[in-house]
């Protein structure tokens, strides 16, 4: 009265294959879920740990026991279920399949295939949509049952003869569903299996067995290969329409979820295209393995801030054709971005020919100012270099005024749902603007509060004190000579 | 006679994570649930608790289900509470045997949850 132990143990092998993809999205940090969800989901993989534990000792208590905790997997699943629509889909999407497989015992299998056919035939419900099946056989007569069984719920039938003929029909064609006798001449349903396993296009299909009870022992092998279930000959039509079923909609699931995974992929490459402008790479990364990361919102930082132009552009421009000015600005931009994300600034802003770049956010370091300053004195040293492309190429030189200025900003996604970008707002930019204003062409000039965070192996000239409309007390700056350590 | 108490239902299953399963599934649809995991602590809870239900699981350790059923039907002070019998296999032999030792009705595992349902529904309300 008990059952055979390689069903309970194939049974089982389904069982903690469900489990498998509710597991994985479990253990994902970006899945959260509610405090009873996650009480009963944890409940449900523990279960499949204790049936997992079971597999590896076999008596026949432990039989019993893994009956029972099938039927546990089956109330929790059909449990988080009923609630599916306030679950995050990728733990919902998961429950079906575990559904299907808890529910599919081999024993109702045995006994309604050795009922009457009539019968059983109330049982079929929750019918999945028509999909295509290829069903391997040697036996013309099985593929000729088949083919007219399916036919008639609607699905599209192709048959092969041979293991052969099923791998070539696979390449081409695109199947839902593969029905495979275990027994055949030449490549049997095992290999088959196996080639499918190994081949990353094929690898999603469901696959389902066909055999005798005798051969119970290579189905559990070929379950343990990968394949998703399996009928005992001679089958019953609602069962074969069953796992038939059971097969598309795991199949539809995993095209959905594939669906879904390019999707993501997609819209990581357009906030790396898009992001990638303006932030270095690993900022980039930052912000996508953080779930929030794209939030709108912002925090207050302190930062160093720092805007160049180039003296005397406007007027330049007015004498050049459109072309040249192009070309002028994107060799003299292109340079600039180079060494400022060489640096790990953050670009915020071309106006022009100005650039505005924040170094210490997103991400917050230790010598952002000396960074910035250090970045500024790399920015003139490769203006020898553009001016020398730039006479050669007949365009006129230019000179570049920088100024830095270190003070608290609010950090953050500005912007609405449609259009955001990570920028800055704060009296401090507007204080750098003003110091910009005064720097002379060919300097660098740095307030009192980027000096301060300095070390001391910088040359500083003479402080000047400035005043600007809007800036209640005057800003100290120094121009920066050099860097006594290089 | 003891009164019975209106809504309670005393499952009696060995299996710990089956047993976890279902209390959590029986309270959510309403019902209030104690637990036995043997027949012996069964029938003490079947004459302690007076529960309206018993779910009995028919393979238990220490005295199985079928000793249960037959022992509380001898038993005037809770013969009268209602016994849906556990069974672990679609067979129907033990379909029939746990009718015949006087269950109220049976259902089998894995169990389908609104036909539990419904066979509780049959004896008590939510």
């Amino acid at each position: 009265m008990t059952e055979p132990t390689s069903e309970v143990s194939a049974w089982s092998s389904l069982v903690i294959r469900a489990v498998a993809p509710l597991r994985d999205a479990a253990g994902r940090s970006s899945v959260t879920l509610d405090a009873f969800a996650r009480k009963d989901v944890s409940a449900l993989i523990a279960a499949c740990d204790k049936l997992e534990e079971l597999q590896v000792s076999a008596d026949g208590n432990s039989q019993h026991d893994a009956l029972n905790i099938i039927g546990a997997i089956k109330g929790y699943a059909e449990m988080l279920d009923e609630d599916a629509d306030a679950l995050h889909p990728a733990i919902a999407n998961t429950l079906a399949g575990i559904v299907s497989a808890t529910s599919a015992s081999p024993s109702s299998k045995r006994t309604q295939s050795v009922s009457a056919t009539g019968k059983v035939s109330a049982t079929v419900t929750n019918l999945s949509e028509p999909g295509v099946i290829l069903a391997v056989d040697d036996m013309p007569e099985n593929r000729d049952l088949v083919s007219r069984l399916l036919g008639k719920f609607g699905h599209t039938v192709i048959t092969a003869e041979s293991g052969e003929e099923a791998l070539e029909l696979l390449e081409t064609m695109g199947v839902d569903v593969v029905l495979l006798d275990l027994m055949m001449p030449g490549i049997g349903g095992a290999e088959v299996l196996k080639h499918m396993k190994e081949d990353e296009r094929l690898r999603a299909t469901p696959v389902v067995m066909i055999s005798g009870r005798q051969d119970m022992d290579q189905i559990v092998a070929c379950i343990q290969a990968g394949a998703d279930d399996y009928l005992l000959k001679p089958f019953n039509p609602v069962l074969l329409q069953a796992r038939i079923s059971a097969g598309i909609e795991r199949k539809r699931w995993h095209d959905r979820e594939e669906q879904y995974r390019q999707q993501l992929e997609r819209s990581e490459r357009f906030i790396r295209a898009t992001f990638g402008r303006y932030l270095s790479d690993d900022i980039v990364s930052e912000i996508l393995e953080s779930p929030e990361g794209l939030e709108l919102g912002g925090d207050l930082r302190e930062v160093t801030i720092m805007m160049s132009d180039i003296r005397g552009f406007t007027t330049l421009s007015e004498h050049l054709p459109p072309q040249k000015v192009v070309q002028l600005l994107n060799r003299y931009l292109g340079k600039m971005t180079e060494i400022i994300l060489d640096f790990r600034g953050t670009i915020d802003e071309f106006l022009g020919d100005a650039v505005l770049a924040v170094f210490g956010a997103p991400r917050k370091g230790d010598d952002d100012a000396e960074r910035a300053v250090r970045c500024a004195i790399a920015m003139q040293e490769a203006m020898k270099n553009i001016n020398e492309q730039n006479l050669a190429d007949g365009l006129p030189e230019l000179t570049m005024a920088i100024a830095i200025n270190t003070g608290t900003v609010v950090a953050g996604n500005i912007g609405s749902e449609r259009r955001a970008k990570y920028g800055f707002v704060g009296h401090e930019m507007n204080v750098t603007s003003r110091i910009e204003d005064i720097a002379k062409p060919n300097q660098i000039l740095i307030s009192a509060s980027t000096l301060d965070k300095l070390p001391a192996s910088y040359e500083v000239g003479d402080s000047q004190s400035i005043s600007a409309k809007g800036i209640k007390e005057n800003v100290v700056v120094y121009t920066i000579k050099g860097h006594g350590g290089d | 006679m003891t009164e019975t108490t209106a809504n309670k239902i005393l499952l009696v299953e060995d299996n710990q994570i089956n047993r976890d399963m279902l209390v959590r599934r029986l309270t959510r649809a309403g019902h209030a649930v104690i637990c036995a995991g043997d027949g012996e602590e069964a029938l003490q809870k079947m004459r302690a608790e007076q529960p309206a239900l018993v779910l009995l699981d028919m393979n238990l350790p220490i005295k199985d289900g079928w000793t249960t059923c037959k022992e509380a039907r001898a038993d005037t002070s809770i013969s009268h509470q209602a016994i849906i019998a556990l069974t672990a296999h679609a067979m129907e032999n033990d379909r029939q045997t746990a009718l015949d030792i006087g269950c109220d009705d049976y259902a089998t595992k894995p169990i389908d949850f609104p036909d539990l349902l419904a066979k509780i529904a049959k004896f008590i309300s939510a």
